[in-house]
């Protein structure tokens, strides 16, 4: 596959002083361009096998039902062409409706929920479309600073089809008044790549009186090569 | 048509029981191959260590080496509180080609987007020839070097920032 430059103001600013703890992490040189054909047209192998039972099913990994709003998430991963990304890893991670994660370095005080444990992973299909079933995540403070809370959010890991399409990001919902108070949100400079942060409500995806619907679409970069013009 | 790409966000301080799987899943290396051992530590740029970060390999020329692997030629590992990390490193008959290693993925709190980076070996032969290195200002490939040990492994440090701050890649 071929990688275009990024253009300016998509990806979030590697230091970004409201952001605190990017100060002293985020590399203070531009990435190097280069050409390493095996970055761009290789992948690990992602089998079926190492998708679970309930790995895609958040809300059933428990002994009884989790606490909170069940929703369904869905979406499709796509590159730069608009192809479908087939096949492909996506894990996901997020804390509970309480806005506890099940970590042992999360000292939030919010109850843990026995029955949540907020982990899911699985593959894309032949359209590059995921969905999973879990609980709406709550907001947090995460001590950025004074009354900081993290909007509600999803963390999605994706491994695209080439390694080079790797991607980390996390997946909002509509209508947060913490966007324009969060750091990890705003570190995008650009509006429109913000705003494609966040799903969509959707009521076809809603299921009955079981569970309302989200859906997140994915780009990841990349696109095949343009064919010579003749 | 050109769709717009999603942008990148941090993994934030809790990834660790979502990741936990592929790191059990790809500690145990299984392969008749020669293997090596790349030790090293992530640093911020004040020198202190990131005991949140996370470090991803990818072998392509290696998957075949470790068929029977859940996923053969990934590798996925946590830094430890000392910022420290171990890679075990299936070599590829090939190594010797100015290859790398291993193709190199760090995530970390704070990190908003993951860098791609990748491990050189001082003893390969081919080190001068290799078509990745020479696409680096000479200057700084020494920030993608690993050095050999005394114990037969290698050390390969990552520096976020600094004199020594790693070349990280946008590939084409």
């Amino acid at each position: 596959m071929q990688f275009d430059v990024v253009e300016p103001g998509v990806y979030p600013e590697l230091i970004y002083p409201t952001y605190k703890s990017t100060v002293s992490r985020g590399p203070t040189q531009a990435p190097l361009r280069i050409r390493a054909d095996a970055a761009t047209n290789t992948n690990l192998f992602a089998s079926p096998k190492l998708i679970l039972p309930h790995d895609m099913d958040l809300t059933a990994q428990g002994k009884s039902a989790p606490l909170g709003e069940k929703i369904v998430v869905t979406g499709r991963v796509l590159d730069e062409d608009g192809k479908p990304v087939r096949n492909s890893l996506l894990e996901v991670w997020q804390c509970n409706a309480a806005g506890r994660y099940w970590h042992k370095r999360d000292q939030h005080d919010a109850p843990l929920d026995p029955n949540f444990t907020g982990l899911g992973k699985m593959l894309t299909d032949d359209n590059g479309r995921y969905r999973f079933v879990t609980i709406k995540p709550g907001p947090y403070p995460w001590g950025n600073h004074h009354k900081a809370w993290r909007p509600a959010h999803i963390h999605f890991s994706m491994f695209g089809n080439v390694y080079a399409q790797r991607l980390v990001t996390q997946m909002y919902f509509p209508n947060d008044p913490l966007f324009d108070y969060d750091p990890i949100f705003q570190s995008v400079p650009d509006a429109a790549a913000r705003q494609r942060l966040i799903a969509r409500f959707s009521l076809e995806e809603t299921v009955d009186d079981k569970m309302l619907g989200y859906e997140f679409d994915i780009v990841l970069r990349g696109r095949h090569a343009t064919p010579m013009e003749s | 048509m050109t769709s717009k790409i999603t942008t990148s966000q941090t993994i934030g301080p809790f990834p660790h029981e979502a990741w936990n799987w592929a790191v059990e899943l790809t500690a145990k290396v299984d392969s008749a191959a020669p293997q090596i051992t790349v030790k090293g530590c992530i640093f911020d740029g004040k020198g202190e260590p990131i005991n949140d970060a996370w470090a991803e390999a990818w072998m392509p020329d290696s998957a075949a080496l470790e068929s029977a692997h859940a996923i053969p030629g990934y590798r996925r590992v946590p830094s430890g509180d000392d910022g420290g990390f171990t890679l075990q490193i299936t070599q590829a008959q090939n190594v010797g080609d100015g290859k790398p290693a291993a193709y190199i993925t760090v995530f970390a709190r704070g990190l908003v987007k993951h860098q791609f980076t990748a491990i050189f070996l001082e003893d390969d032969p081919a080190l001068a020839q290799s078509a990745i290195l020479n696409q680096v200002p000479a200057s700084r490939r020494d920030t993608l070097i690993a050095r050999k040990q005394a114990d037969g492994s290698y050390l390969w440090n990552i520096n976020m920032q600094g004199a020594a701050e790693t070349v990280f890649f946008d590939y084409i």
